[in-house]
């Protein structure tokens, strides 16, 4: 993927998806929206397992978020460097959920705890 | 012309975007700060001469323990060496006329002192008495203390570090001179590079915590009430998820200059460049992962506890590296012994004892023993003033010349090194066997029998004092009285050595083009410091 | 010295030595502070997600008297602001000054329209007694039947006096929860948290119950509060460029503000989207799932 926007860089710089482009990926979180919401009418924590409706949510979510990423906010054409920024914000949000979340899962029944 | 002289009005100062003028101004700051700080640590030290809770009762004596924190922590160690010699060298070590955004560079001057005065005005009106931790339940329910004034105080100055963190991120980017490659980049910049992720990382989470804690404090949500179904430990958990890997905020930036002051007083290449640029990133990511040590004994999950005090023991590794590393370096060096290196020798015995310390305080078992004793208290203090403040008045002796245009007196500088050294330990070493032998953090009154221990801890926090207090003296006199610097006191081969001393605006006549390697100490840049002496090139 | 020297674009920073480099720092700059959002917003989320996975049958219960249209609607209005902010950055790399003043207009409008709609929901909690801060929240008298009666008519449901403005979970919002609760203890689907959270002795506390929602109430008005603040910052910041734009100052040489700003404005965006399902969405499928 790297030599690829290097590449990229220098020609579709200026133009980036032009404007179907933009109308495109507009449309794809129009979508995205409104399918979130019927999702969500939809009882998928009987029908799959518990969760999966928040699952689903998310996961349509971070496309959305992806799409706005990349193509709105042109990180498709940057330079490896926004590229990490970009991920690592999201990966410290990551730690600060797992570490946090290791401790309130493996609480065993206490004083503070039922 | 230099960059003092270009200009002498308040405003051409107070609207400056010279990162050295801002550097100056927040080192005027910082220091009135310091002095603040050290004034409560006095207070402290004089309650605790005698077993009785007699100069300060109980609750004047946690506000002064707590104000002593919330100064020294947020105010001056947390911007000291990054937003002083950071700030100042950053630029010029990588060969750039400026920060990449200057003006966010005096914008965060602006926040730091907006969030301080308000602090002061909350400590002027009477203060808190939480502890600079802030934990809840008390501070969201019982103090009674200006909680949401210091808070405000601390959330608005988290922002002026997150913008120094920015900036420097952006800085080491982008204006490297042509040449600068990132294995060229002076360790100091590598050290200063590490803290800025640090900042921009965790200074946020701190920001949110401290909104959450004055939300709860004005609204009684609960959400950190247990009573009602909230959780006190989790704002343990956001605290120290920044509060943890702001230590590496005050010591990152130390080791920095701690590794230019080896390289260069041993006048040789540093041992393990690449090791050691890397120990920095390794401890600015692994610092992140270790917090929960905090609450071994705080209700957190057993289990938690035992992950967090495994990646304790693993956040060690890149802090040991360094110092083999910097051992290394003195290995068959030419050492001299200069102010700024007796500072970066006391560096290395205090901060193998807080390093150590901290290992003893991170195994789980032990910490039960030891949490909230003096033992931690000593711990700390072995870190932040041994390795943060020592490696701060290092940098400020190494780099005084080429900040100022002046010499300050040798002498004096080495009387000074060794009383701080001898000082501090004698005020730290006897709070080890204290806080062993069990006696409780954050109490006005002890036991008599620890009462020895405890004259021994203030007759050194005396002689501490005084070794603090002479720099101010001999460096102010220096001002005026100094002898003119020259460009290079010291024949050194670092970017900062080879502009006059004090530098002019721009930095640089002309953008540098960089052909050597980090403490490369070639011919005409690695003479022999008692030739150059001899020729009385150097005077210091 | 050689940087005065030679011909300097406009908009250059006299630090830097041509345009592609301060291009550069500017975008790192504004993917660093947005990194530092991203953390900022990180501890409200670690908080939502704590609690949530403590009480989730109170926040389903929460979230379903959330208006799911309004949020939606918001989460379009934002979408269709956050094209014509692309679009703006597209013109102004073009030079096309109209365009981009049309554009920046559109983007502002919108960004209103989302405040607006935000302060529909706000008050509307307010006179629900669902603003978790006691003393916040619409004040009715008991002895008061006007009052009572209005409620009534209004919302279309019972309301019980609320003297001093306290959060309430009262009436039809408490039965529906009460519905899910025991439905979820039945199938034991309830967590430790939530078996001792609601109930006193084996029987359903209101009192308790209320707590817990008003949790998720206090992570509504936190989460989008801020985020609503950002909005209110990014109007300010298209108010200026707004004022730039006019003036002609962009043009394919030089767009950066153009583009940090649209960055911010994305960025918002991003938060919002996920802050629909996550705050809106969580107990939709309580209420239309008939077969549960
Ligand atoms: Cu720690």
């Amino acid at each position: 993927m790297a030599e690829h926007h290097d590449i990229e860089h220098t020609e579709a710089h200026k133009e980036h998806i032009g404007l179907p482009g933009y109308f495109a990926v507009f449309g794809v979180l129009v979508v995205g929206t409104i399918l979130t919401y019927f999702v969500a009418t939809i009882d998928l924590d009987s029908i799959l397992f518990p969760g999966a409706n928040t699952l689903v949510a998310l996961l349509i979510a971070f496309t959305k978020m992806t799409c706005v990423i990349l193509f709105f906010m042109h990180v498709y054409w940057q330079s490896k460097m926004i590229w990490l920024s970009a991920v690592a914000g999201f990966f410290w949000m990551a730690i600060m959920f797992a570490y946090t979340m290791q401790d309130y899962l493996t609480r065993v029944t206490g004083t503070f705890n039922p | 012309m230099t960059y003092i002289t270009n200009g002498f009005t308040l405003k051409s100062w107070l609207l400056t975007k010279d990162h050295k003028r801002i550097a100056l101004m927040y080192l005027i700051a910082v220091s009135v700060f310091f002095l603040l700080g050290g004034l409560y640590a006095a207070a402290i030290r004089l309650e605790l001469l005698t077993p009785q809770s007699d100069l300060l009762e109980s609750g004047s004596y946690n506000k002064v323990f707590t104000q002593h924190g919330v100064i020294m922590v947020f105010f001056f160690l947390i911007p000291a060496i990054p937003a002083v010699l950071g700030n100042f060298f950053l630029p010029i070590m990588i060969g750039a006329k400026d920060l990449a955004l200057p003006r966010i560079n005096l914008l965060s001057w602006y926040i730091y002192m907006i969030g301080g005065s308000l602090t002061l005005y909350a400590l002027m009106q009477g203060g808190v008495d939480t502890g600079w931790t802030f934990y809840t339940p008390y501070s969201t329910t019982f103090s009674n203390g200006y909680v949401m004034a210091v808070g405000l105080g601390v959330f608005i100055n988290g922002f002026s570090s997150i913008l120094t963190g920015l900036n420097f991120i952006v800085t080491v980017h982008t204006m490297r001179a042509p040449g600068m490659t990132w294995f060229r980049l002076p360790l100091f910049v590598w050290a200063n590079y590490a803290t800025a992720l640090v900042m921009i990382l965790g200074t946020p989470v701190v920001a949110i915590t401290i909104l959450l804690l004055a939300l709860e404090r004005v609204g009684h949500i609960g959400i950190f009430d247990p009573s009602i179904g909230g959780d006190p430990i989790l704002y343990q958990h956001l605290f120290w998820f920044y509060s943890h890997p702001a230590v590496y905020i005050m010591i990152l930036p130390s080791m920095g200059v701690i590794s230019e002051l080896i390289s260069n007083f041993s006048r040789k290449k540093i041992f393990g460049y690449e090791f050691i640029a890397f120990s920095s990133i390794a401890i600015a990511v692994f610092g992140f992962l270790v917090w929960g040590h905090h609450m071994f004994v705080s209700g957190q999950s057993m289990y938690a506890g035992m992950v967090f005090s495994f990646l304790t023991m693993v956040v060690a590794v890149p802090s040991a590296i360094k110092m083999f590393n910097w051992t290394a370096t003195l290995y068959k060096g030419s050492v001299s012994y200069d102010t700024p290196m007796l500072y970066a020798l006391g560096f290395m015995g205090l901060f193998l004892i807080g390093g150590l310390t901290g290992l003893f305080l991170g195994s789980m078992g032990l910490n039960v023993h030891l949490t909230d004793t003096y033992f931690i208290v000593a711990h700390f203090h072995y870190v932040m003033v041994g390795g943060t403040v020592m490696g701060y008045l290092g940098g400020i002796h190494y780099w005084w010349s080429k900040m100022t245009g002046k010499l300050y007196s040798e002498f004096w500088g080495k009387i000074s090194a060794m009383l701080v050294f001898v000082g501090f330990n004698l005020t730290f070493f006897p709070q080890f066997i204290l806080g062993y032998q069990g006696m409780p953090r954050r109490y006005a009154a002890y036991p008599e029998e620890l009462q020895v221990l405890n004259i021994f801890s203030s007759a050194g926090a005396s002689v501490l004092g005084l070794g603090l207090t002479l720099p101010v003296m001999y460096l102010t006199h220096s001002l005026i009285w100094g002898k003119k610097a020259p460009a290079n006191p010291w024949m050194l081969p670092g970017l900062e050595w080879r502009i006059p001393s004090p530098p002019p605006t721009e930095n640089f006549e002309s953008t540098p083009v960089v052909t050597w390697e980090a403490y490369e100490f070639g011919e005409e840049n690695g003479l022999d410091l008692d030739e150059a002496r001899k020729r009385d090139l150097a005077t210091v | 010295m050689s940087t005065h020297d030679h011909y300097h674009p406009p908009g250059l920073q006299h630090q830097f030595e041509d345009m592609k480099q301060q291009e550069e720092s500017v975008s790192i700059g504004m993917w660093a502070f947005l990194v530092q959002e991203i953390m900022f917003f990180g501890g409200l989320f670690t908080a939502y997600l704590v609690f949530r996975s403590r009480y989730p049958m109170a926040f389903a219960a929460g979230s379903n008297h959330l208006d799911a249209f309004w949020g939606g609607l918001n989460t379009l209005v934002l979408i269709v602001s956050s094209l014509t902010m692309a679009l703006t950055v597209y013109y102004a790399q073009k030079g096309n000054r109209n365009m981009q003043v049309i554009l920046i207009i559109a983007t502002m409008f919108f960004g209103a329209v989302f405040l607006g709609v935000k302060a529909i929901e706000y008050s509307d909690k307010f006179n629900h007694g669902l603003v978790p801060v006691a003393g916040l929240n619409h004040k009715s008298k008991a002895e008061e039947p006007a009052a009572k009666e209005e409620g009534k008519t209004a919302a279309g449901e019972k309301h019980e006096p609320n003297p001093r403005g306290e959060f309430q979970w009262t009436g039809e919002n408490y039965e529906a929860s009460v519905k899910i609760i025991t439905e979820a203890h039945e199938k034991k689907y309830l967590t430790k948290y939530e078996e001792v959270g609601y109930y006193s002795n084996g029987e359903l506390d209101q009192n308790k119950v209320r707590d817990k929602v008003r949790i998720f109430y206090w992570i509504y008005f936190v989460m989008t509060g801020l985020h609503a603040l950002h909005m209110i910052v990014g109007l300010g910041l298209m108010t200026w460029l707004l004022i730039m734009a006019w003036r002609g100052t962009y043009s394919a040489d030089y767009y950066s503000p153009v583009e940090i700003s649209g960055l911010y404005w994305h960025f918002v965006d991003i938060v919002w989207i996920f802050l629909f399902p996550l705050l809106y969405l969580l107990g939709r499928h309580f209420m239309h799932g008939g077969g549960h």
